[in-house]
């Protein structure tokens, strides 16, 4: 049995506050598992967690109980994350540095170096779109070229997963969907993706499986599909149906116990069902 | 995007290609600073018009250009310093650049050595510039003044002669200057691992510097303060201890004050050297590793 690209288990977070007696409950026993391949959408309002869990798992924050691994390592080790790519959510990077020297810089954090740093960065700029920006300066890139170079450099060594968090945010329709392309390219090219995002239109066509926290506990997870799906109705989707044959069947559920909801889609949005996650629990 | 595998070196528990990625950047960063050559240029006019701040005897003028010269130097390192290593943990957090340089396989302590030697780089860089500009000044006045002498000399016995260029050359340019100079870079050293230590557990640049004027101020002031203590009350343990951990947290910076003695003229023995560039490097040694071990634990 393959291992999982992130285990998380009985994970707690807790923020002590300096001089009170109260702390902050950042993440509740979370337990979570992503296989490898698949893009899975950590969802939740601001404050419930997201980020929280994202640095525990990439050994940025050390868990107050549980554990998480990436493909069986222990995420607290740093060898554990030769395997990780991860984007931070609006980076910033070093203003000084053009696009090119900023991924030759992480690129030799990570081991390249000679002729296969050089291909991979030429490699890299291309897929993202900014071969003929690879000698300016990052001081003068727009936020959606920022978060294209950051993407490119949580590629540069060719990791099994990688971690997005809030990989559109502040980034154009355009440049949005560019990135949404290029997740799916990742997917396609079997490396796990873990993002955190807000825009749930986007991880709706993107995620397979998601999980929602708020106030720090999963309160929905599973397969995109069953989470949207509602269990009793049935979608009959038709191809060149006349409107004898649409009389018909609507007269069919008219004689039976059945009833025509919508002619159309019946399946709920990914907005909704994150809506009526979050809302139901009272906020503390 | 292609197919092709990237070739990624097996990951290694240290790696001096990773710290030396980490340094160069750091070097990168901080020369970027308008700050720096603010006070590197500063630093070199001062140097430079101590060349006319003297118009009295040879010995006064050398003397007084030593004086200044090796007093800026001293300050514009230990400014400095201070200036660069308050910034570079805190500006990465702020920028978030710290999460994607960690989330890469880099240990912390690699990431720490990384930006103290980009410090320790910049500090050379700059007390070598400093040093040249001294020197050229220093020796350009005393080629000034010998060739004055010979012209005023020139009816003189060659012994008298001898004799007063001899007394020129060993007030000028001579070579207890470079201990002096190796001892003031080891005191920014020490207080940019002091600074860098205080930057680990700080909220804020200003904290930082904040905090290191206090230690710069009473590192000058302990060993004074500390004479004064034990003469005026009992030498007990408890005294010896609590003297120890003051002198732990506030290194005695007016042990690496050696420029008053060679500006006086006196030679600076090689133990007296040894021993301050030892102390030097033991507490750089000690505030780095306590950094590393704050920012081991530090949560991101």
């Amino acid at each position: 049995m393959t291992d999982p690209a992130i285990a998380v288990r009985g994970l707690t977070k807790i923020f002590p506050i300096p001089f009170h007696r109260q702390s902050i409950v950042a993440v509740r026993d979370l337990d979570l598992r992503v296989e490898p391949g698949e893009v899975y959408g950590l969802l939740g309002p601001n404050g419930s967690g997201k980020s929280t869990t994202l640095k525990i798992i990439l050994g940025l924050v050390s868990p107050t109980r549980g554990c998480t691994e990436i493909f069986g390592r222990d995420s607290r080790l740093v060898k554990s994350r030769e395997a990780v790519g991860f984007l931070p959510e609006n980076p910033y990077f070093y203003k000084y540095l053009s696009g090119e020297e900023t991924l030759r810089f992480f690129g030799r954090l990570c081991g390249l170096g000679g002729a296969g740093l050089k291909n991979r960065m030429d490699e890299l700029l291309e897929l993202v779109g900014l071969t003929n920006a690879r000698k300016r300066r990052l001081g003068t890139y727009s936020k959606g070229m920022l978060q294209r170079i950051g993407l490119a450099q949580a590629l540069i060594h060719d990791p099994r997963l990688v971690v997005l968090d809030e990989p559109t945010a502040g980034v154009d329709p355009a440049g949005s969907r560019e990135i949404r392309d290029l997740i799916l390219d990742l997917k396609r090219r079997g490396i796990t993706v873990l993002l955190s995002s807000h825009l749930l239109a986007q991880a709706q066509e993107i995620c397979d499986h998601v999980g929602i926290l708020a106030d720090g506990v999963l309160v929905r997870e599973g397969r995109l599909q069953e989470l949207i799906a509602i269990e009793n109705q049935t979608e009959l989707v038709i191809a060149n149906a006349s409107s004898d044959l649409v009389e018909e069947i609507e007269s069919l559920i008219k004689r039976s116990n059945a009833e025509l909801v919508a002619r159309r889609r019946s399946t709920t949005t990914l907005e909704k069902l994150f809506l009526d996650a979050t809302t139901e629990r009272p906020r503390s | 995007m292609s197919d092709q595998t990237v070739v990624v070196a097996r990951h290694r528990t240290f790696s001096f290609s990773r710290l030396f990625a980490i340094t160069t950047n750091t070097l990168t960063e901080l020369t970027r600073l308008k700050v720096f050559y603010v006070l590197l240029v500063f630093a070199l006019v001062l140097i430079g018009s101590s060349i006319f701040m003297a118009q009295f005897s040879f010995q006064q003028e050398f003397q007084i250009l030593k004086d200044v010269s090796l007093g800026a130097m001293s300050i514009f390192t230990s400014l400095l310093a201070i200036v660069a290593a308050a910034r570079l943990i805190p500006q990465d957090v702020e920028d978030r650049t710290i999460y994607t340089i960690l989330a890469k396989p880099v240990p912390r302590l690699e990431y720490l050595l990384g930006k103290i030697a980009g410090v320790l780089l910049l500090l050379a860089i700059s007390t070598l510039v400093m040093s040249a500009v001294f020197l050229f000044v220093l020796y350009a006045r005393e080629q000034s003044v010998i060739q004055m002498t010979l012209r005023q000399m020139s009816g003189a016995p060659r012994e008298q002669v001898d004799d007063a260029l001899r007394a020129i050359r060993s007030s000028a340019l001579n070579i207890d200057l470079f201990p002096g100079i190796i001892i003031i870079y080891l005191k920014a050293s020490l207080l940019a691992a002091l600074t860098l230590f205080v930057s680990t557990f700080a909220t804020t640049n200003i904290f930082t510097i904040v905090v290191m004027a206090f230690i710069y101020f009473i590192g000058h002031l302990q060993a004074t303060a500390r004479e004064y203590w034990l003469h005026e009350h009992s030498s007990g343990w408890i005294t010896r201890v609590f003297l120890a951990i003051v002198a732990l947290l506030f290194p005695d910076l007016q042990a690496f004050n050696l420029v008053d003695d060679i500006v006086a003229g006196a030679a600076i023995s090689i133990a007296l050297f040894l021993k301050t560039a030892v102390l030097g490097i033991f507490y750089t040694a000690i505030y780095t590793l306590l950094a590393a071990f704050v920012f081991y634990g530090k949560e991101l």
